[in-house]
């Protein structure tokens, strides 16, 4: 049977990890940036942890819930994980909208946290 | 005994259709030969081969003809045939050409010994105690025996039977480690699927022998191997005297120029120097080319640039000794020869060149258009800068310097202008590329050790969309895929195996207008980017298909300014018809598919405050406002105004909960 590759393990945990924090309480979200992490959401991007926690904080909804529907994990030549997601989310009343977000994981001082987070809801099709 | 053909005759067939010796009775044979040979024996096509060797004394279905006419003429030095299978004697008086058609309607020709000019010969009995049975190899006793005996030298033939499969290279390397005694192998070619050469003395012969049964191949298969004595090869046996070798070295030496390392032996033949002295340097036979080559061997071994146009050549096998005797070739001129399928190229294929010439031989009829001839020429020759004169161009050159834009600046941490149209430039080509049917050109895209992935999102329970089967297979959706194993060997990894993978996929038409494109810089030589977009499956007989994809390219600078994919993950899903407007966020798309850049803080509170105003929801608020060019007090009253006509859709309010 074998073990799964480190790259899914940790890419697998990370995306359950960021989207329980993400619906639950994003405000937590910092602990798995760094200073230097890139967040670009929808083509804006913001830098550092604390312009990432203060954008994913003030999106305009109270509640939400993420459903995925595809997630892959390869890993990089400089030893870091990509992960690419797809998936679902409903946000407060709203209609149920696709979104796909990729997620790039490195490992700093035995933890891994992501330096590079690009979201884009989507347009042709529902996720 | 040769109840096969009532009528013998004889016939002589010269390999240049004009010069050359003019006896006769020659009939030009040429055009039976092209049509039947394209690099094939022509003696192993025909059916009835066996049946009738059984008539004569050797029977031995694996040896080709020219050997047991060999055997039975010792007298007559008959050249091996080579791939072409065409046989023309040396020595210019008494030809007798034993030649036999694959076409089922002719019959084996033989010698007609009332010929005028035919030597009165006696077909001997064979020297051996019967007919070999195919493939039984000669015990060491009878090696010996038949080897002093052996009037012919102690030659002997190895042959592979599916030898084809192999590179000359893989076969001679692992044969040597399973032998006993070091062996060199001489005239190695290939005569349709099997490989063959030759060595010299039987104990080497026999220690190949045993080599038998030892050889695995990678995919666990034995390689066989079979050893069989033999009059000596064509190299050999019409070897040039010393004294032409002397002669071809000085006319050689006349054609090379030193300051271009560069010998230019077009149209050898006809060389004034060789014909004067008689020698008839044919490359295509082997004893020419061998002579040819040691010659390089000695004398130009640093050469750089061969000139081999208008030699008649059919067949590469005596070329491809030529790699390690003079390594550095990087140029190569086989134009206006006669060879007709690119797997000539097959042999030589380990030079590393970077300019060639192969307009003017039959091969390129082969091919519709260049750029097919191209990137078939540009698998065997990956580095090749200049074919037939003109700049190869490798698919995915992007002119701007990559590594320069690759720095981030300090202040300003987006994105550049001039690293949004690296990635647009590079995106436009690699899809006119994708979507064009040759996907192989993808090759220079990617990096030796790219990892790609496809994966097919589906909701939890259900099982992926029939209209997506064709992509299904290789789904990598970790969701559905518990098993581990499965899920490794679907990341295809080494861009042989993506780009292999890539090319099995439906054939695309990408919508570019319709991408939307992210980018972010990862480190200074790594950047990555998503792109989400349409496109249109355009398979033949299917119907076409609307498909949404996210794709993520992590790329790399490479030399000549070019991009260089290191990860790809492809996501499919069936697309809706038309766009969603999404309400949470501004689509921000510009023509050039890259977002603009976002509105102002300043704007922002505009547009929250017109919001509030006008009951409407933000990014009409937003629109409006830009419409209106950002003036407040102008957008209210046209706001006001169509909303009186009522030309405002519902949807543009926010609800009122």
């Amino acid at each position: 049977m074998g073990d799964k590759p480190i790259w899914e393990q940790i890419g697998s945990s990370f995306i359950q990890h960021y989207y329980q924090l993400f619906d639950n309480d994003r405000t937590q979200l910092g602990a798995i940036y760094i200073d230097a992490s890139c967040l670009t959401w929808e083509g804006q991007q913001f830098q550092g942890k604390a312009a990432i926690v203060e954008k994913l904080s003030s999106l305009p909804f109270q509640k939400i819930q993420h459903s995925i529907t595809s997630q892959d994990h390869q890993p990089t030549p400089d030893s870091c994980i990509l992960s690419m997601v797809v998936g679902q989310l409903k946000a407060d009343e709203d209609p149920i909208m696709g979104f796909h977000q990729m997620f790039l994981l490195k490992n700093i001082n035995d933890a891994w946290v992501c330096t590079n987070d690009m979201f884009r809801l989507a347009l042709h099709n529902f996720g | 005994m040769y109840s096969t053909a009532k009528n013998f005759r004889t016939y002589r067939t010269e390999e240049y259709k004009g010069g050359g010796n003019t006896s006769r009775g020659r009939v030009n044979y040429k055009s039976y030969f092209h049509e039947n040979c394209g690099e094939e024996n022509v003696y192993y096509k025909n059916n009835g081969y066996k049946s009738r060797l059984s008539q004569f004394q050797e029977d031995d279905g694996n040896t080709a003809m020219s050997d047991i006419q060999k055997d039975l003429h010792p007298r007559h030095n008959l050249s091996t045939t080579d791939d072409n299978n065409r046989k023309v004697a040396r020595d210019n008086k008494d030809l007798i050409h034993i030649t036999e058609w694959r076409d089922g309607n002719h019959q084996m020709r033989n010698m007609n010994k009332n010929e005028p000019g035919c030597k009165d010969r006696t077909f001997p009995m064979t020297k051996n105690k019967g007919p070999m049975p195919k493939y039984r190899t000669p015990s060491k006793r009878e090696i010996e025996e038949n080897g002093q005996n052996n009037i012919y030298g102690n030659w002997f033939k190895i042959t592979i039977p599916y030898g084809r499969k192999y590179t000359k290279t893989w076969l001679l390397n692992s044969i040597q480690s399973k032998c006993s005694v070091h062996f060199t192998p001489v005239d190695f070619h290939y005569v349709r699927s099997q490989a063959h050469f030759f060595v010299k003395n039987s104990t080497t012969a026999f220690a190949l022998k045993n080599v038998n049964y030892k050889i695995h191949d990678e995919n666990n298969h034995q390689v066989r191997l079979f050893v069989k004595e033999s009059a000596a090869p064509s190299s050999e046996q019409n070897k040039l005297k010393p004294e032409e070798i002397e002669q071809l070295k000085l006319a050689m030496k006349k054609r090379f120029d030193v300051s271009q390392k560069s010998l230019n032996l077009q149209s050898f033949r006809f060389d004034q120097d060789l014909m004067s002295h008689d020698i008839d340097m044919i490359l295509n036979r082997r004893n020419c080319m061998s002579a040819t080559l040691t010659v390089i061997e000695e004398n130009f071994p640093e050469l750089l640039s061969l000139n081999l146009c208008s030699n008649k050549l059919y067949q590469l096998d005596g070329l491809a000794d030529i790699i390690p005797k003079a390594p550095q070739i990087k140029i190569l001129n086989l134009s206006n020869n006669e060879l007709k399928s690119l797997r000539q190229l097959d042999k030589i294929r380990e030079m590393k060149l970077e300019e060639l010439w192969l307009q003017g031989n039959p091969l390129y009829n082969n091919f519709s258009n260049y750029s097919t001839y191209m990137s078939a020429i540009l698998d065997y020759f990956p580095k090749l800068l200049c074919l037939d004169g003109k700049d190869v161009t490798h698919s995915m050159d992007v002119e701007t310097g990559a590594s320069e834009i690759l720095k981030p600046s300090k202040k300003n941490h987006g994105v550049s202008e001039m690293l949004k149209n690296l990635v647009l430039q590079f995106l436009e080509q690699y899809y006119s590329i994708y979507d064009c049917g040759d996907r192989s050109r993808l090759l220079d895209a990617y990096h030796d050790e790219a990892c790609f992935s496809l994966t097919i999102p589906c909701n939890p329970k259900e099982l992926v969309p029939l209209s997506l089967y064709k992509y299904s297979k290789s789904n990598r959706n970790m969701k559905n895929c518990k098993d581990h194993v499965l899920l490794t060997q679907l990341l295809k990894h080494t861009k042989r195996d993506v780009v292999d993978f890539l090319r099995v996929l439906p054939k695309t038409q990408h919508d570019l207008s319709s991408f939307m494109v992210d980018i972010c810089i990862l480190t200074e030589k790594m950047l990555c980017f998503s792109v989400n977009g349409r496109f249109k499956e355009v398979e033949a007989t299917c119907p076409v298909i609307l498909r949404a994809f996210t794709r993520i390219f992590i790329v790399i600078p490479a030399s000549n300014s070019r991009l260089c994919i290191v990860n790809d993950t492809l996501t499919v899903s069936n697309a809706c018809p038309k766009e969603i407007q999404s309400d949470v966020s501004i689509p921000a798309r510009a023509p050039s598919s890259i977002p603009v850049p976002t509105i102002s803080q300043e704007q922002q509170a505009m547009v929250q405050a017109f919001s509030t105003q006008s009951g409407m929801k933000f990014n009409w608020s937003l629109k409006c406002l830009e419409q209106n060019d950002w003036n407040y007090a102008v957008a209210g009253q046209n706001f006001t105004l169509l909303k009186a006509e009522g030309k405002i859709p519902k949807e543009a309010f926010q609800q009122i909960s």
